[in-house]
């Protein structure tokens, strides 16, 4: 998991498969962030399953309350996949970049 | 004298005390049988013996020499007597409809018999009871009454109660008092029972199946000192074999609903047909999950197990098979799981022997999105229904069996215009 922070945006790349095991520590990481825009570049990520979303999901929420915004990046196919399945795209609209575009 | 014109012209020489003039045909009439034994007093103590031939909770249907119309009391039991009237132009011969005025008990008053009361005069428990604790000694009488009607009430089994059997022991041995005497009772664990009841001096209950299987029954051991009891049983073979049935037919209802909302891809199966599903093909991989960590374990051992799959396939199974393994440590605490292959399907089966899904809650917890007992996403059944071909659900007391199939062609086999979709 690498974070880069630029200009009040910090960036937080994964890598591997965010799931039941994994999404404390992405919360560990997430937590020390103070920039108003959060950036998750889902790129590197395999494979989300249901806790790893729902984890997602609250971490956009804790940064609306805050008065910022969080941005999902370029999930892989199979991960957009899902997330349009439970939902979570529609959840994450108004701040879900596009993504997928590469591989 | 009154006459009942229907019956009379019917059947002129029966009684009519069953017929709707007598005392009004509702689902609470009921004719005690034999007729419960009473007896009238009047307000100078004056007492004529009576019989309760039909009653409802507001009416007695009694046969009695006492004059009507007038005013009497019929004492119940020590804390509970009935004030009643007698309706002059309600009844024939020696039989009149009285009405129930006022019932005393020790909590107070009423206009009408309560159902204990009522059941107590009306049902076979209550016969057996009174009957039981006839031959107790008297300080001892009301409390066994209230205590055994409060259990018999509990066991919801009263209203399916017909047989039963009523015994006294005393220094090792029963002595049979009423009922059906040709009841078979296990009498080694009756006696087992009675000991246990007597020793601790308090009314013990189990429910026992007999030695060949074929009988259940449930037992009731009532101390009378301390060497002596009473024994209460009662056949609720059949009661069981209802309730068996209506759960079926209740699990049968499910199936069909669940199956037509999913398109015929999620079947609740009994305990029977799921060991069928778990059986089937060749196992691919197996283990177990007690801690987060041995998910992404699971789906590791699991992809190196499978054949060589499309890549949308295989990502489907991983995630099908951690939301189903994510459920048991949640909701059970762990798991095992398995992958088995037959011919072109895989399938996930993941058990637990956690309580299960509740009935009441199984078609929430399969087929809403968003609904979770627990606070998650409360999603694993959405998707696993979207990617699984078919998915087989047993859930009980006992544990959860979830089987998911997935239709796999081997990548070897794939055509070469769709191998496009391995990148």
């Amino acid at each position: 998991m690498d974070v880069y922070v630029d200009r009040g945006v910090c960036r937080v790349v994964l890598n591997g498969e965010l799931d039941v095991e994994t999404v404390a520590q992405l919360q560990e990481v997430v937590g020390k962030v103070e920039e108003h825009t959060l950036e998750v570049d889902l790129s590197g990520v395999s494979f989300v399953d249901s806790t790893g979303l729902k984890s997602l999901l609250d971490i956009s929420n804790d940064w609306r309350q805050k008065g910022g915004q969080m941005l999902i990046l370029r999930p892989q196919p199979d991960v957009a996949e899902v997330m349009r399945l439970v939902g979570l795209d529609r959840l994450l609209a108004q701040n879900t970049a596009p993504g997928g575009e590469e591989r | 004298m009154q006459r009942c014109l229907e019956c009379a012209k019917k059947e002129p020489d029966r009684p009519c005390v069953e017929c709707q003039y007598f005392v009004q045909l509702s689902p609470l009439r009921r004719v005690p049988s034999p007729p419960v034994r009473v007896l009238l007093e009047d307000e100078h103590g004056r007492q004529y013996p009576a019989r309760i031939l039909v009653l409802n909770t507001t009416e007695f249907g009694l046969e009695t020499e006492a004059p009507v119309p007038g005013r009497y009391v019929i004492r119940l039991q020590e804390n509970l007597w009935v004030e009643v009237a007698g309706v002059p132009f309600k009844g024939k011969n020696n039989v009149h409809v009285f009405d129930i005025l006022c019932v005393h008990r020790k909590q107070g008053t009423a206009r009408r018999l309560s159902r204990e009361e009522y059941q107590l005069l009306a049902g076979s428990a209550g016969e057996l009871i009174q009957e039981i604790s006839r031959h107790l000694p008297e300080h001892l009488q009301d409390l066994v009454r209230e205590k055994l009607l409060a259990e018999v009430e509990k066991s919801e089994l009263i209203n399916a109660l017909r047989v039963g059997k009523v015994m006294k022991y005393e220094g090792g041995r029963f002595r049979y008092l009423s009922g059906q005497a040709d009841l078979d009772l296990p009498m080694e664990e009756a006696e087992k029972l009675m000991r246990q009841a007597i020793r601790q001096a308090e009314h013990r209950r189990e429910v026992i199946i007999s030695a060949d299987g074929q009988k259940v029954f449930d037992l009731h051991g009532v101390p009378f000192d301390h060497r002596s009891g009473g024994l209460l049983a009662f056949d609720i073979t059949e009661v069981i074999e209802k309730e068996r049935k209506m759960h079926q037919q209740e699990m049968q209802a499910y199936r069909e609903a669940i199956a037509a909302v999913t398109g015929g891809r999620l079947y609740l199966v009994n305990s029977g047909e799921m060991e069928k599903v778990i059986s089937e093909g060749t196992e691919l991989a197996r283990g177990e999950v007690r801690q987060t960590h041995d998910i992404p374990e699971a789906r590791r051992a699991m992809r190196e197990a499978l054949p060589v799959l499309d890549s949308r396939r295989q990502h489907a199974i991983a995630l099908c098979l951690t939301e189903a393994l994510a459920n048991a440590l949640k909701h059970a605490g762990g798991g095992c799981w398995q992958a088995r292959q037959s011919g072109d399907t895989v399938r996930i089966i993941v058990q637990d022997r956690g309580p299960g899904i509740k009935t009441s809650e199984l078609a929430r917890a399969t087929l809403m999105q968003h609904y979770s007992t627990k606070n998650s996403l409360g999603c694993g059944f959405t998707l696993m229904l979207y990617y699984a071909d078919h998915l087989y659900l047993n859930t009980g007391p006992s544990g959860t069996a979830l089987a998911l199939d997935f239709g796999v062609v081997p990548a070897g086999r794939l055509k070469p215009d769709k191998t496009n979709e391995r990148g």
